[in-house]
């Protein structure tokens, strides 16, 4: 049996389904991330394992233990907030020490403990500040350090950097991942940013309105989604209305044009079928083996790294992003275009 | 863990009791008393020989007319002040905020003291005249609600963007005087409206300063007399002051609906 | 209370379009001259009046009598006796306002029951003086209706010992004033408890008590000891309840200067500006203490 077991898991809020028949099994040492947008049930299933909510049914096992009706404080798992949730009244030492001391920790080994995650976190000189005196970033790293310090069975974190700007959250998503692979420690992440769960996970759970839809690693995610909602909230997705599908022989057609696609994943055709693929997969030009399409270019975007264009070929628009060089001439807009792609990278949903 | 829920909500039940009864009971035996002024029977007699009273009158309208100029006073003052200092003098924002908070630290006995002995003396004389008295019973009133007119004030421009609202109003070629009443004043009326009527509360039953400066002229000073000689009535006017202080809190809450400052008491 | 984005926008120094430099510097002291003239005249004028008044005889001269004179053991009992009852009354009523604030914030009751109580306290806060002492009178009065009906039990309170024209009486009055002004400042600061900080303490592994003394306690005591000095002073300077339910009998301070403006007692103006002045000075030692236990609380709340 798995480190961490949730099995049939669901939440009602007063009628509101909030969570539906949640199964994961967690290994230990892994890192799993919950996507998904806002109101989706990730935060949700979080706080049922750390004992803030309970399950309508179902249960959680964590190292064999059933601990689905047991409260909050005697779990033994950290948690992070998005908003620190330092208390404000405590230094950052005794705010990293709290846990221990209601443990009734000897006061020494608290100190120990304390000097140690405060040397994890890289804020050993700011022991004696209170959190007001501290920036955002570092006021998460505490709390972090806090719930660490507690030597959790599961570190629980709860879009931890959500309220930060974005430099620091890149910043310190590496810490996370450092962190947590230095401790190898079980870690549960709710976030709605696919960057954070794409770089940080092992594993990657996405959430769509209480339902798990896709379970899997950060490639698997974003390679083979199963549904179209994974497909388009994971990454950019072209879809594009296209006919006379033959499934058999992966072929079909966009605005009369003929495309190859990927057939080797058996799928099911809706009665208005589309052509999926990233805008990423395009190149210009003609290329030998590869689909070729004709049209105009609309919108030019220059992104830095990236040029995105817009691509109508009838009745469609076409994403298509292109990596910047410093010698490449820009499309302009009217341009005549040809773009290819590989029939592996596209697939009929 | 529901257990100890059930046992919070019994405690919270408890203490609304205690807090209840503590509310209710004086003013239930006090209205019981106001209905008892025939032998035997329940009546509104005393309300009847209070409304009847042409002192009654003369006093409420006194002292709601000197509430009136206390509140003219006391928005022409605060208003233009908290206004000027957040658009052009911020480093001067800490000493006002002490300032207002002054009357906090002297107690109106001490405050009334004090002006009696400033103004009844060399060069103002104020205190010689009918109309003097008057300035100076406004003037300490002005000084009573400086607290909560300025913190009043002072919430409702912060919830707005002084700045922004003054330049748009400037670049549309408004001179000062528009900006301030047609810009400031309205946005600012809740917060105002807020203040005025705690000023009204506290003023029109005020006895302490009144009773010094203009003695029985007042509603307060009033109030206490019929207190110390006619018991029946001194019980209705206690219920009509109770009524009027409630309907000044009510029209507060009417114009503050979802906001929550405290009303601070004055004097007591 | 200033601590919204817009007022730290306004704070930052810029350069208002139509400013002329030369000119604006006196012309932005002009807009607040009157505000200042208002406050020199009369705060400024009457507490200078006390100060230099407090240090002099009848005939002007200097002098340190005044305050010696304060050393007359009645005068000494007057500021004890108003200090312990405001002393009294903030603590009780500091107490009370503070559990009905529990109830009605974390306590688990009824929205309504909130609304209720602040719209309550709101008006009670407010009533006092005259009419407060008289509805006191009519309830614990002699022949007041919870005297009466507890007589009818067979309970005599004032065979007892109780009078509502003493220490405890006064104080028992004072305090329906006093526990609404609790409610009212305390319920926004219970409010400000965040449920994150329950969450993150319980996730920790503390109990409830542990939250509320190690977390949630330690957070509202600047509030509460804040709120508690404002109730102090609320008291110490009560005169209007004190003389209409006791008639003067009862020594406090606000009394004793009550009877030198009178001069029906000392016609020694000299020790009435002492006194006054001793109560400007217990209250700005309050106030002080205030002020820093605000700042302390914004700071730690603040975002």
């Amino acid at each position: 049996m798995s480190y961490l077991s949730i099995s049939n898991v669901s939440k009602i809020f007063g009628g509101v389904v909030a969570v539906e028949d949640f199964n994961l099994e967690v290994e230990k040492g892994e890192f799993i991330s919950f996507l998904g947008p806002s109101g989706c049930g990730k935060t949700t299933t979080l706080r049922m394992i750390a004992g803030f909510e309970l399950p309508t049914s179902g249960e959680v096992v964590l190292d064999s233990e059933n601990i689905t009706y047991k409260s909050p404080n005697e779990r033994n798992v950290g948690m992070v907030f998005q908003s620190y949730a330092l208390f404000p009244n405590m230094t950052v030492a005794q705010n990293i020490g709290f846990g221990l001391q209601v443990r009734k920790t000897p006061a020494d080994e608290i100190q120990t403990t304390v000097k140690e995650m405060l040397g994890l976190i890289h804020l050993e000189k700011h022991a004696e500040k209170y959190p007001y005196q501290l920036s955002g970033g570092q006021q998460q790293r505490v709390a972090l350090a806090r719930a660490l310090a507690i030597n959790p069975r599961v570190l629980l974190l709860d879009e931890p950097l959500s309220a930060l700007d974005a430099k620091i959250r890149v910043e310190l998503r590496q810490e996370i991942r450092r962190i947590q692979q230095k401790m190898g420690i079980t870690t549960i992440y709710v976030t709605h940013d696919q960057e954070e769960a794409l770089s940080l996970s092992n594993r990657i759970v996405v959430m769509s309105q209480g339902r798990m839809e896709q379970v899997g690693t950060p490639s698997e995610i974003y390679n083979h989604p199963t549904t179209e909602f994974v497909a388009s909230f994971v990454g950019q997705l072209n879809l594009l209305p296209v006919s006379e599908v033959d499934l058999k022989n992966g072929v079909c057609k966009l605005n009369g044009q003929l495309v190859r696609f990927d057939h080797s994943e058996p799928r099911q055709i809706s009665d208005k079928p589309r052509l999926a693929i990233r805008p990423e997969e395009f190149q210009f030009g003609q290329a030998e083996g590869r689909n070729l399409i004709q049209g105009h270019v609309e919108v030019v975007m220059f992104l830095g790294a990236v040029v995105r264009l817009r691509v109508r070929i009838g009745e469609v628009l076409v994403s298509v992003d292109l990596f910047n060089e410093r010698n490449m001439t820009l499309p302009r807009v009217g341009d005549e275009a040809v773009v290819n792609f590989p029939p592996h990278a596209c697939w009929i949903m | 863990m529901v257990e100890a829920m059930k046992r919070s909500v019994f405690w919270s039940w408890f203490w609304m009791f205690i807090g209840t009864l503590y509310f209710i009971l004086p003013l239930t035996s006090t209205f019981l008393f106001s209905l008892r002024a025939k032998k035997d029977v329940l009546s509104f007699l005393a309300y009847e020989r209070i409304f009847s009273d042409i002192n009654f009158w003369r006093t409420f309208t006194f002292s709601l007319i000197v509430g009136f100029f206390t509140i003219l006073v006391s928005i022409l003052l605060v208003v233009p002040t908290a206004y000027w200092i957040r658009l052009r003098l911020p480093k001067l924002r800490g000493m006002i905020e002490f300032l207002t908070m002054l009357p906090f630290v002297i107690p109106a006995i001490v405050l009334v003291f004090g002006l009696i002995r400033v103004f009844s003396g060399a060069p103002f004389f104020l205190t010689n005249t009918y109309a003097g008295t008057n300035v100076l019973l406004v003037a300490a009133y002005v000084v009573l609600a400086l607290p909560y007119m300025f913190r009043s004030v002072d919430a409702g421009l912060g919830a707005i963007d002084v700045r922004s609202l003054t330049e748009a109003a400037q670049s549309l070629g408004a001179s000062w005087p528009t900006i301030l009443f047609k810009v400031i004043f309205p946005n600012l009326r809740v917060a105002i409206l807020g203040g005025a009527f705690l000023t009204l509360a506290t003023v029109i039953g005020e006895f302490t300063i009144a009773t010094f400066l203009v003695g029985i002229k007042a509603f307060g000073p009033y109030m206490s007399l019929i207190g110390q000689n006619k018991t029946y009535e001194a019980s209705s006017l206690t219920i009509i002051s109770f009524l009027l202080t409630w309907s000044f809190m009510g029209l507060i809450q009417l114009f503050n609906r979802g906001k929550s400052d405290s009303a601070l008491a004055g004097a007591h | 209370m200033s601590s919204n984005p817009i007022s730290n926008s306004v704070n930052t120094k810029r350069d208002a379009p139509q400013a002329r430099p030369a000119l604006s510097a006196w012309r932005d002291w002009l807009g607040v001259i009157p505000f200042f003239l208002f406050v020199f005249l009369f705060i400024a004028l009457p507490s200078f009046r006390l100060l230099i008044g407090s240090f002099q005889d009848s005939d002007g001269q200097f002098t340190l009598k005044n305050f010696a004179d304060l050393m007359d053991p009645s005068i000494l009992g007057a500021y004890w006796v108003t200090i312990r009852i405001s002393l009294t009354t903030a603590l009780g009523g500091g107490l009370l306002g503070f559990l009905m604030a529990y109830a009605v914030t974390v306590g688990g009751l009824p929205r309504w029951v909130r609304s209720a109580l602040l719209t309550f306290s709101g008006v009670a806060s407010n009533f006092a003086g005259v009419p407060l002492a008289f509805a006191f009178i009519t309830t614990l009065g002699r022949i007041g209706m919870v005297t009466v009906f507890l007589k009818l039990l067979g309970i005599d309170l004032y065979d007892k010992g109780f009078s509502l024209y003493s220490f405890w009486g006064l104080s028992l009055t004072y305090m329906y004033f006093q526990f609404p002004l609790m409610v009212l400042t305390i319920t926004p600061a219970l409010d400000g408890l965040r449920r994150e900080w329950r969450e993150a303490a319980e996730n920790l592994g503390a109990t409830s008590f542990q939250y509320w003394t190690r977390v949630a306690l330690p957070i509202l005591t600047p509030a509460i000891l804040g709120t508690m000095i404002l109730l102090f002073g609320n008291a110490f300077g009560a005169y209007a309840t004190a003389l209409s339910l006791t008639g003067g009998f009862i020594n406090l301070i606000t009394i004793l200067i009550g009877s030198q403006i009178k001069g029906d007692v000392l016609h020694n103006v000299g020790l009435g500006y002492a006194l006054a002045l001793g109560m400007v000075v217990v209250m700005g030692v309050m106030m002080t203490i205030y002020y820093f236990l605000r700042r302390r609380s914004e700071r730690w709340l603040k975002q």
